[in-house]
């Protein structure tokens, strides 16, 4: 089996990298597929917290690489899909314990045993950006429609293409508020594409749900229920090579929009 | 013949030397050494067998340097009857810090232990296992020597009993009855059966409910009941250990990344946040709340604990024992009242048990 190695990156920090690793990675495991997800965020890791398995992680990364342990004990299980494995960064060292060769020794191992390989890529462009995507040969950058991610975007992209090994990069929307966009306050998915001249592979909308899913440790994606769980659901498909159209961000915003309008507008009659 | 174990130990090695003063003689010479200085010293010794007064000096020798004879190795039992006689620790150095982890265990609550044990006991009743969830009453001796001394038990609850039948007797006859109103009414030997059938497997718990008024002599007894529930705990080498450590004192929180490692016991006053990992050879005490991770022990000290005023760990490790955090107690934060209930985490039987410190 030889697995694809795909780097989740942005630039920009606080765009959604951890929260879309997380979520791709369950959809991927939830639809069968063998997954590993590997944090690179050496000093400041979240995707453990993410996914709920902060207290079960023994070994990390790190101690992979100075070899303390096997490859195979440091890979956490999921609590709930057995598909989904989680290597961690360790907390108490920094982003120069690990260079882009062993990495790329690590990803290199896990292909032979996984289907996907999700890098969760740290901010910044620096050393811990080239570590991850060294053993990378896909990307997705994640973006939000503000100026200022856009920017760091292009930025990466620039880098990803001057990088090698990468062949195939996809743009990743997150965040996107379709009534700001409506009413011209937001860049809409077509401006950003543009600007970036990039292909895109989801539209994420904004959802508070997000917020809940991490902080009990859940991602959103097992709750079927969410918009953006099943826009992250339909992504994983994508990126599984299944034509899936994109999902209308729009209509169920705008039925809770009529009928704010329609209650509204109730009540100023209730008052005259 | 000497090496430099990690930063702070430095092992001196004379196992081949067969005599006192060529040991001595060697040492010295050893000391002389510039990295030997402001070092812990962990002594490899061979077949010889040192008195007190050798050892002493060998002692003084290294204080003289401003080292610390931190630990001996050695094969002769003279020898370690007389370091553990000075308070120096046995160990084997090369034995130190080689541990396995075994695989992830939510930690228990006493509670947890307690149903557990009276899950077992109704198994196999002929098993008496005492096991009172209370700090000073825990014991580590094996099953066999506490259910011998449950049924030790048994009869002195039994001779008590009837001492309080006749004593209440006599003050019956002495018309004194608001003192004793108290005083549950003497269980007569039917009742005392059927409550053994129903509280067979823990007779001594009933007897202490029994004996809850809040009089002196029963409160006397009650003593001497959880004298008695306390086997005499062996005070091991482990201990002494425990109590030879030198002692950090860290006055400030802990946060996320940091790291505090130190061979000895470690006092900290303020939070652990998460993500902090506190390494200790000795105990850790917590005055705060412990969310990271936090190893006692490290060294292979069974005997180490963890305190902490709320025992949130992500992790805890004692010894070679290892347990996460039950899922249940997964929060995004913990709120700070002002009546938190001190908590220690201690080995029982191979595994990692929080205890909550009443009273």
């Amino acid at each position: 089996m030889t697995g694809r190695v795909i780097v989740i990156t942005s630039g920009k920090g606080g765009v959604g990298k951890t929260t879309t690793s997380a979520n791709i990675g369950t959809a991927l495991a939830k639809n069968g597929h063998s997954v590993v997800l590997i944090d690179t965020d050496i000093g400041l890791r979240n995707l453990d917290l993410l996914l709920g398995l902060e207290n079960r992680i023994v070994y990390t990364l790190v101690d992979v690489v100075e070899e303390r342990c096997k490859l195979k004990q440091a890979l956490v299980k999921d609590k709930k899909n057995p598909n989904l494995c989680l290597l961690a960064a360790a907390q108490t060292r920094d982003k120069s314990s690990v260079t882009a060769e062993q990495l790329k020794k690590i990803t290199e191992k896990l292909k032979k045993d996984y289907n996907y390989i999700l890098v969760d890529c740290p901010a910044g462009i620096e050393q811990g950006f080239q570590t991850a995507i060294a053993g990378a040969s896909e990307a997705i950058i994640v973006t939000t429609p503000e100026m200022s991610a856009v920017r760091d975007a292009d930025r990466i992209i620039g880098l990803l293409e001057a990088a090698e090994g990468i062949e195939n990069y996809k743009l990743l929307i997150n965040r996107v508020r379709p009534n700001m966009i409506k009413s011209n306050d937001m860049m809409s998915v077509e401006d950003v594409e543009n600007i970036l001249s990039c292909q895109k592979i989801g539209v994420i909308p904004e959802d508070t749900g997000i917020i809940t899913s991490t902080n009990r440790g859940e991602p959103i994606v097992n709750n079927e229920k969410s918009l953006a769980g099943r826009a992250y659901i339909n992504v994983a498909r994508r990126i599984n090579g299944e034509e899936v159209p994109f999902l209308d961000i729009n209509e169920p915003k705008d039925i809770i929009g009529k009928l704010k309008k329609f209650i509204s507008g109730l009540k100023k009659q209730g008052k005259e | 013949m000497e090496q430099v174990l990690n930063d702070n130990v430095y092992v001196i090695d004379l196992g081949d030397i067969n005599t006192a003063p060529e040991i001595i003689f060697e040492l010295s010479s050893v000391l002389d050494k510039e990295e030997v200085k402001n070092k812990r010293i962990c002594l490899k010794l061979g077949n010889v067998d040192l008195n007190q007064a050798q050892l002493l000096s060998i002692k003084s020798l290294i204080s003289g340097i401003d080292s610390i004879l931190s630990s001996i190795d050695t094969k002769s039992v003279e020898t370690e009857k007389v370091a553990l006689s000075l308070g120096i620790i046995i160990s084997n150095v090369s034995a130190e810090n080689t541990y396995e982890i075994s695989p992830a265990m939510p930690y228990k609550t006493a509670e947890e232990l307690k149903e557990e044990i009276q899950a077992n006991n109704n198994e196999n009743k002929e098993d008496v296992i005492v096991e009172e969830p209370d700090l000073i009453s825990q014991n580590e001796t094996s099953n066999t020597i506490i259910s011998e001394e449950a049924q030790n038990l048994e009869k002195t609850i039994d001779e008590t009993a009837k001492q309080e039948e006749e004593i209440i007797e006599e003050k019956k006859e002495d018309t004194v009855t608001t003192e004793n109103s108290n005083i549950q009414n003497p269980v007569n030997e039917e009742l005392q059966d059927e409550l053994d059938v129903i509280f067979g497997s823990n007779p001594v718990q009933t007897s202490i409910f029994d004996m809850e008024p809040s009089q002196e002599e029963t409160y006397a007894e009650r003593e001497e009941l959880t004298d008695i529930i306390v086997p005499e705990q062996e005070y091991t080498k482990e201990d002494i250990e425990l109590e030879a450590f030198p002692t950090k004192y860290i006055k400030q929180t802990i946060r996320s990344g940091q790291v505090i490692n130190y061979e000895g016991n470690i006092v900290i006053i303020g939070d652990c946040h998460p993500g902090c990992e506190v390494t200790a050879l000795g105990d850790i005490t917590v005055w705060g709340v412990l969310s990271g991770i936090a190893h006692a022990g490290a060294g292979g000290n069974q005997k180490a604990r963890v305190r902490a005023l709320k025992m949130n760990a992500i992790q805890l490790r004692i010894a070679n024992c290892y347990s996460r955090r039950p899922d249940s107690l997964n929060t995004v934060f913990i709120e700070k009242t002002n009546s938190f209930t001190p908590e220690e985490a201690r080995i029982i039987n191979g595994e990692i048990v929080v205890f909550k410190i009443n009273d």
